[in-house]
């Protein structure tokens, strides 16, 4: 901070002094050489690699021989393939079950702990200790929560005498139990934008708030919920973006089973593409999500936008 | 008078109920943790003949001995660390460029192909994977380090982050310079760049923890133990506990697998913490 | 003088660079599943001390490098079965030398013409292909040619606590278990047994399982005599006889006679600790349990362990579903004569110590073993050893064989919960699976 003032005060006169002679701001070619760099990959490793993809979705694409034009086969078959279906709403399932989560509990511990004690530093250390860990980790870990007999949870749970349910292997609860361990990975994220957000307002609105004997939850509602709105839609994007690309604890945890019910779009293009070896149709698949995602990014855009121009 | 007096007491038991919530939720996040560090402390025969025995002694460091002499989770811990720091590094250096470029100066067709970058934002990994995987192996890139690293430098969140960042700085800091006919470079050098650190900051550890907990593309193209992340050498061993050792060998692992990344965020916490956070302020 | 030591010695020492690479071991890459356990054998050469298919593979291959010191095998060890990882080694060209594929996958990637034909390199070390058993030799036989070193045959069987069945008044006079003989029969002793025991009869893994589910299947289907796969290209599911099996899996659920929950690692937790009484687990894990049989204190030693194949539950053939392991190698071009010459020594290795394998519960593939007094002489053998004519497999024309396994498993796992309707599953698994066989 100091260091920024020190040069702000420095460069603050030369500014009235000078006149713009040359527009410095006119586009000139050398000044691409700056983009070029990220561009060359951008352009060899995502754009490049996007429309190859394009390509192999209208192919008859094996892993190991070349394929022939198929036309939108590729597309037809996905959208006649109950289990793509069933992917999408597991995809969308997942994205309800932690978005919101993920966003309301990380605020009600940003509230709880935005505060200059110690207990509330090493209680904020803790939440966001988890996301540090790599997803083969996490799953490592709620595995051994979940599983029968040598489970913390069966453990507990037999304490009482009780059998705990099977967050794994049962039906209805496979895709909460990915959520819960998911939850528990993310958490120190929001967490952590919402702290910074409430840390931005300003502590006098605080106290004139104090003056006005307005009790806690008016505070809330009307100081500090508006001013971290933003934070709050910039939590959810990130959240949704995260979420939507769900694969590892899929994967690791429930294989996406029982039944393809835990499976997500992303474990079904793997599926699809290396292990059954049908190229064509995974890539259909992955454009597919590419859709699914630019809707969502184009939501949330429009979405931010109108409240930037309200606000 | 009374009034207030009601509020502070509300108020009293409001942050008891809180404090509830709160203590409950830090139980929830360390219980599976401590779950895993007490099996790692026992034997195996004795965990499957009774899980309650993680509660009282015998304790053995066996697991952690076995670990140590024949996993090779220290290799993958190395690969994961040249990789995520690789991938840290190039990025870094490619966005803050761009995100000059981007913010500062101007050359043709330069808002069109901003767009373009925004765009690569809602273009997710898994989209282009199939067709990525089949370019590196037409290159001979899998079961490289090159391999593992290059598919990260063409993600925009960086490029954003930065131009956003460099956008925030003042104009007048560097008009001047640029009115000075100085270098483009030494100006994006000398004057901007050190200002830019939060940022760097930011992206850096987004970019690692990222990278360090990439799964999926290191699952197909890092197909040699030699080359396995942690991620995927720590899921290679996971799935059959029944294969394997045996759950408390796994779990020693598992604490030495996620040993490093903790302490270090132990010791850099502060730094990360305002990191992340710095990522909220733009 | 000096000057000339000097160069003297960096001539020699040039030299033996140059000449190293003759004096190296030359590098073969060695991929399988089966397990990782060097902690307790990574470095064991003696295989006689070891137990479990890991410890006896991880030793094995750890006295073949002692043994040849001019070859040296590095292994990756992966996670069952590996295909995943096998097919991306594949499509980057980075295939492993050699590695682990089941008979039932073998035509997947013969049929691209990813694996090299052994006959010559069989032949040169002097192995033929009659010293196998019929059934290894025709499941790695593909279009006239051998492409996979055949080192088992395997098979799903019954594994028996024996002090639970004591309890539960399921044994013969002669000690040996009551096995039941009809599917009324199954249900009534399973009932017995949870009435007595208060424990399910079957310990399965049926969380997120699709293998179990499957083999069983075919099992059952085989005992009918249904010919499900008549057209290997077209797969005929949606049937009376499958129904029945579901049917019977559906009743063994419903009325707990089995765990539930329970993943792989876990059922073996369970059925080492005494939660039940049947285990459905592969020939693999005999040997483990019978020395788990003889350690004082487990639930095994109580009252014993048994092993038997499955029951004949239907009025068909006797017989039950089979598959073998094999090791097949990697057709690469620029592999030279040294490397295939190692890779002979490997194949001959494990020709050559199949037995050790076996002490696993598998059957050998090698012929001359399997009529051995050696291996007659191991534990339960004289029990199991009739899967070697029971034992069947699916019509080797059927490619993707772990594909339909995961197909069949999944919707098979969704009708026995309840959780989806006998006819959908089973309409449903062979559209699925007559829809990824047209569009291979």
């Amino acid at each position: 901070m100091a260091d920024q003032l020190t040069i702000r005060e420095t460069a603050a006169p030369a500014v009235g002094v000078r006149v713009p002679s040359a527009n410095i701001y006119a586009p000139q070619w050398r000044n691409f050489v700056f983009v070029a760099p990220f561009l060359f990959f951008f352009t060899t490793l995502l754009i490049f690699p996007l429309f190859w993809g394009m390509w192999l979705s209208v192919h008859k694409a094996d892993t190991f021989s070349t394929g022939r034009f198929v036309g939108l086969d590729n597309y037809v078959r996905l959208f006649h393939d109950k289990v793509f279906l069933q992917s999408v709403w597991n995809t969308f399932y997942f994205v309800l079950l932690t978005v919101p989560t993920l966003a309301l509990i990380g605020l009600f511990l940003a509230l709880c702990l935005n505060r200059r004690t110690r207990t509330a530093a090493v209680l904020r250390t803790l939440f966001f200790s988890s996301s540090v860990l790599s997803v083969t980790i996490v799953t490592l870990i709620w595995r051994i929560v979940y599983i029968p007999n040598v489970g913390l949870l069966s453990t507990i749970y037999g304490w009482f005498g009780a059998t705990a349910p099977a967050f794994i292997s049962d039906p209805s609860l496979a895709m909460i139990g990915i959520a819960i361990a998911t939850i528990w990975w993310c958490i120190g994220l929001p967490m952590m934008l919402f702290l910074s957000a409430l840390q931005q307002i300003p502590q006098d609105i605080y106290e004139a708030a104090a003056l006005d004997n307005a009790n806690r939850w008016q505070t809330l509602r009307s100081i500090t919920l508006p001013s971290i709105k933003r934070t709050f839609i910039l939590v959810i994007i990130i959240q949704i973006v995260l979420q939507f690309q769900l694969f590892g604890q899929a994967w690791l945890m429930t294989r996406g089973g029982p039944n393809n019910l835990t499976k997500p779009i992303v474990l079904y293009i793997y599926d699809t593409a290396f292990r059954r070896w049908d190229l064509g149709m995974g890539a259909a698949a992955s454009e597919m999500l590419f859709v699914l995602i630019l809707i969502a990014a184009m939501a949330q855009y429009l979405v931010t936008r109108n409240k930037g121009d309200q606000a | 008078m009374s009034a207030p007096a009601t509020s502070i007491k509300g108020r009293a038991f409001g942050d008891r109920v809180l404090l509830a919530l709160v203590i409950l939720l830090s139980i929830i996040m360390i219980a599976p943790v401590l779950w895993v560090i007490g099996l790692s402390l026992k034997e195996n025969a004795e965990l499957m003949a009774n899980p309650n025995s993680v509660f009282h002694a015998p304790y053995t460091l066996k697991n952690y001995i076995n670990t140590i002499g024949t996993s090779s989770v220290f290799r993958w811990v190395l690969n994961s660390i040249v990789v995520s720091g690789g991938l840290t590094l190039a990025t870094l250096i490619l966005s803050s460029l761009a995100g000059y470029g981007f913010a500062r100066l101007n050359f043709p067709g330069r808002n069109i192909l901003f767009v373009i970058v925004l765009f690569g934002l809602a273009v997710p990994e898994q989209a282009v994977l199939v067709a990525r995987h089949q370019i590196f192996s037409m290159l001979k890139f899998h079961n490289t380090y090159h391999g593992l690293i290059l598919p990260g430098l063409s993600a925009s969140f960086g490029v954003f982050l930065m131009t956003q960042y460099f956008r925030a700085i003042p104009k007048e800091l560097d008009e001047a310079a640029m009115l000075d006919n100085a270098g483009r470079f030494k100006i994006f050098w000398k004057v901007l760049l050190p200002l830019t650190v939060p940022a760097q900051a930011t992206l850096g550890i987004f970019t690692f923890l990222g990278a360090w907990n990439d799964y999926f593309w290191p699952l197909i193209s890092a197909t040699k133990k030699d080359m396995f992340t942690l991620t995927v050498g720590m899921a290679s061993t996971q799935t059959n506990f029944a294969q394997s050792e045996g759950i408390g060998f796994l779990m020693a692992q598992a604490v030495f697998a996620g040993a490093p990344i903790l302490i270090i965020y132990l010791f850099f916490q502060k730094y990360i913490v305002t990191a992340v956070s710095g990522a909220a302020v733009r | 003088m000096r000057m000339k030591t000097i160069l003297l010695a960096a001539v020699s020492a040039s030299v033996m660079m140059l000449a190293s690479p003759g004096f190296a071991a030359t590098e073969l890459t060695v991929q399988r599943f089966f397990g990782a356990c060097d902690a307790d054998f990574g470095t064991n050469t003696d295989v006689s001390k070891a137990v479990g298919e890991c410890g006896i593979m991880t030793s094995l291959i750890n006295k073949f490098n002692a043994d040849n010191p001019d070859v040296h095998v590095s292994v990756t060890t992966v996670e069952w079965p590996g295909y995943d990882q096998l097919t991306a080694q594949f499509a980057s060209g980075d295939a492993p030398d050699i590695v682990t594929i089941h008979e039932s996958v073998l035509s997947d990637y013969q049929s691209k013409g990813l694996l090299l034909p052994l006959d010559d390199v069989l032949k040169s070390v002097g192995v033929t292909p009659d010293a196998f058993t019929d059934a290894a030799r025709n499941g790695a036989t593909k279009d006239g040619k051998i492409y996979g070193l055949p080192i088992d045959s395997w098979t799903m069987l019954y594994h028996i606590n024996m002090d639970l069945f004591k309890q539960a008044d399921l044994v013969n006079a002669d000690g040996t278990p009551i096995l039941p003989k009809s599917v009324d029969e199954l249900l009534a002793q399973a009932e017995q047994f949870k009435q007595k025991t208060g424990k399910p009869y079957f310990v399965q893994n049926l969380a997120n399982e699709t293998a179990l589910f499957t083999r069983n299947l075919y099992t059952y289907l085989f005992q009918q005599g249904s010919d499900f796969f008549a057209d290997p290209k077209h797969v005929k599911l949606n049937t009376p006889e499958a129904k029945k099996v579901v049917e019977m899996y559906k009743t063994i659920f419903a009325k707990d006679y089995t765990t539930k929950g329970l993943d792989y690692g876990g059922a073996i937790n369970a059925f080492l600790a005494g939660e039940g009484g049947v285990q459905l687990n592969g020939t693999w894990v005999v040997g483990d349990y019978n020395a788990q049989s003889e350690t004082n204190g487990t639930a095994l030693n109580k009252g014993g362990y048994a092993v038997y194949p499955y029951p004949q539950l239907f009025d068909g053939a006797h017989a039950q579903y089979a598959d073998g392991h094999t090791w097949a190698v990697s057709a690469k071009e620029d592999r030279t004569a040294e490397q295939t010459a190692a890779i002979g020594k490997f194949l001959k290795f494990f020709t050559d110590n199949d037995f050790d394998w076996s002490r696993t519960g598998h059957l050998p593939a090698v012929k001359s073993i399997i009529t051995s007094d050696q291996f007659k002489a191991l534990p339960h053998r004289d029990t199991i050893s009739a899967v070697a004519e029971l034992g069947r497999s699916l019509p080797p024309e059927v490619e993707r064989q772990f594909a339909i396994q995961e197909i069949i498993g999944e919707e098979l796992a969704a009708a026995t919960s309840g959780q989806k309707d006998t006819d959908a599953a089973l309409a449903d698994a062979e559209t699925r699976i007559n829809e990824l066989l047209a569009n291979l």
